[in-house]
């Protein structure tokens, strides 16, 4: 065992000083996610207000068939009514937009207490213009409710005649589940990935990368047996894949937190960011058979190839059978069951998505952990079979 | 000492089909001798000095290092042997003092000791410049001298050494050949392949060519002068291999 802890600490240094090694297993889960995320939601949110507060020019086709209408419409704070002859043209053009339509005879309609069909047109396309349309939207309604409640009080009647059960929804979900309903589709997802491509460099170099170099045949002349060097490779591997989601997990929680919390001090969510410190325990518990074996997978992919550009050929497409079941977590109403818990990765997505939102069940929590545990176990002796094998080792 | 007994080593080729790299093939180094040996690219050189080196496995036969098979012992072998190949290469991350460093380790050598080592060889082949910088930086004939103190570092009884000086400049080629010529005076076995004939002809005690696998002659220069009444190793070369074309 102590040749295994020598060559063990000496890949680690070794990889260490790869700066590919680093950006992945570092630079990309610390730098990266607060970029993107607080980046993105900041831009998004920055946009928002803007065109919130941004005033939207409208046209209203027909006014003098309803002055009261326009009266309303020019009132508002947001809206500026403009005159427009092709207003259709126009909000295509970015010009207007929104168009509101008003019949002939329409104030004569609603005074003789019928019904006047009104007309918005916008460009659902633009966020802008689906603004102004709630805006329009809002005024007309607040207009309709004025006119139900002066027919009704011609009438008599109370407006509460007309709502006889009112509706009031409540939400029970805990704040742990909401929050983690929003990194649970996204979390799951990100973590399988970046655990991977924190095996994937050092996976490489440490195999294809040696022979090309021809290090390999230095340490394979060595007393070192191939066992040993087998076994210190891998945890040098397992150890950059672990790393790699314990920052992302990390990482992605607070990021995604504070950018859940810049959302809801922008008035944009009512959602407070907390996560259960169980997750987070779960998911790390989860993740080191993930990390075994991607990382003895991703070694003996790499230890076939003959150099450092032939293992990544080798691993494209290993990467897609992890993205493509990884994505399970994306999808709506895909519910963790026994025959899923023992699927590989999507097992560990769905588990994950679970965990995140704050449900525990244990059972299901086990039967993923002991099938990834033993998919790696079986990979990790693959992997050593590997390196027994004189054609591999030399490409003969 | 170094025996091989009737080594034979078969590879599957999946459009070739069975290829016989070495065949049947039987020599002796004793302690203080040099072997060289010469043969055309794709003779079974390499593959054969892998064998000796326990990185390859023979299909039959065997071979002894100082009386240990390496087929059932490989490890306990390998303590014995300092092998160079131009194919070994050093961690271009790491500095000559952390490889050396590392070897020692991995050959049980104590800290305080793989230290002295590094010094004596830092002294006589005048590395002390560069023993911090990363071999990333070194040239090829620092580089060289590292793999020289590599291969040295556990003081090996025996040398496998495989082109050691293909590709080398004239300065490390020199390295190498001081190298072997100290190698002999320690009384170590050493064989070594080489294309270089008159390196051969200045360094070798005997010599074994091999052709398509076999040992077509083995023996001393004069020996083989004797068998093929040629005086010059090159022709003695040529013929040794043109005899079975």
């Amino acid at each position: 065992m102590s040749k295994v802890w020598t060559i063990y600490r000496k890949e680690l240094l070794d990889i260490l000083r790869d700066r590919r090694t680093i950006i992945s297993m570092v630079v990309i889960p610390i730098v990266l996610f607060p970029a993107m995320t607080i980046g993105f939601s900041a831009l998004v949110s920055m946009q928002l207000k803007k065109s919130q507060a941004e005033i939207q020019k409208i046209s209203v086709d027909g006014a003098e068939n309803f002055p009261e209408l326009l009266d309303r419409l020019e009132k508002a704070k947001e809206l500026e009514v403009a005159p427009s002859t092709d207003y259709r043209l126009a909000i295509t053009q970015k010009k207007l937009s929104a168009a509101i339509v008003i019949p002939d005879s329409a104030d004569l309609k609603i005074q003789s207490g019928d019904s006047a069909e009104i007309d918005v047109y916008f460009d659902a396309a633009e966020v802008k213009s689906e603004f102004a349309k709630d805006k329009v939207l809002k005024i007309l309604s607040e207009f309709a409710d004025s006119i139900i409640a002066k027919r009704l009080e011609t009438l008599g009647a109370k407006p509460e005649m007309l709502r006889p059960l009112p509706i009031k929804s409540h939400n029970i979900a805990s704040e742990e589940k909401m929050s983690g309903f929003v990194l649970a589709i996204f979390l799951p997802y990100m973590i399988i990935i970046l655990t991977m491509i924190g095996a994937t460099y050092p996976a490489i170099d440490l195999t294809a990368g040696e022979k090309e170099r021809g290090t390999l045949e230095t340490i394979l002349a060595s007393p070192a047996s191939r066992f040993d060097i087998a076994a210190g490779k891998f945890l040098t591997i397992f150890t950059a894949s672990i790393i790699t989601a314990l920052l992302s997990v990390t990482s992605l929680t607070a990021t995604i937190g504070l950018g859940i919390a810049s959302f809801a001090e922008m008035g944009q969510s009512p959602i407070a960011f907390r996560m259960q410190p169980l997750a987070f325990v779960v998911l790390v518990i989860l993740m080191i058979p993930v990390s075994c074996l991607f990382s003895s997978v991703l070694m003996t992919i790499s230890l076939f190839a003959k150099s450092y550009k032939e293992a990544q050929s080798y691993i494209t497409p290993a990467m897609f059978v992890v993205i493509l079941p990884a994505m399970v977590s994306f999808i709506p109403g895909v519910e963790l069951d026994f025959k899923l818990s023992i699927v590989p990765i999507v097992n560990v997505s769905l588990v994950a998505k679970e965990a995140l939102m704050g449900n525990f069940r244990w059972g299901y929590l086990v039967s993923v952990f002991l099938s990834t545990a033993l998919l790696a176990s079986i990979a990790v002796f693959v992997a050593k079979r590997q390196f027994e094998r004189e054609e591999v080792l030399f490409r003969i | 000492m170094i025996r091989a007994e009737a080594i034979t080593k078969l590879f599957h080729d999946k459009k070739r089909g069975e290829i016989v790299a070495v065949n049947k093939l039987s020599f002796a180094c004793k302690s203080g001798m040099i072997l060289g040996v010469l043969g055309l690219n794709g003779a079974g050189k390499t593959t054969a000095l892998r064998i000796l080196a326990t990185l390859l496995k023979p299909s039959s036969g065997t071979a002894f290092i100082n009386n240990i098979d390496v087929v059932k012992y490989p490890d306990k072998a390998k303590a014995q042997i300092g092998f160079i190949s131009s194919d070994t290469g050093l961690y271009r991350r790491l500095t000559p003092r952390e490889i050396v460093g590392y070897f020692g380790e991995l050959y049980g050598i104590s800290r305080q000791e793989s230290a002295i080592r590094l010094k004596e060889y830092s002294e006589i082949l005048g590395m002390d410049d560069f023993l911090d910088t990363k071999v990333d930086k070194l040239s090829t004939g620092q580089k060289q001298k590292v793999s020289i103190t590599r291969t040295m570092l556990h003081n090996p009884p025996i040398l496998i050494m495989d082109e050691p000086t293909a590709g080398l400049d004239i300065v490390a080629s020199a390295h190498i050949v001081e190298l072997i010529r100290r190698a002999k005076s320690q009384n170590r076995a050493i064989i070594f392949s080489t294309h270089i004939m008159h390196e051969a002809q200045r360094l070798c005690d005997e010599i074994l060519i091999i052709h398509n696998g076999m040992a077509t002659r083995n023996g001393t220069i004069e020996k083989l002068r004797m068998e093929t009444g040629i005086e010059d190793l090159d022709q003695i070369f040529l013929d040794s291999v043109g005899d079975l074309d």
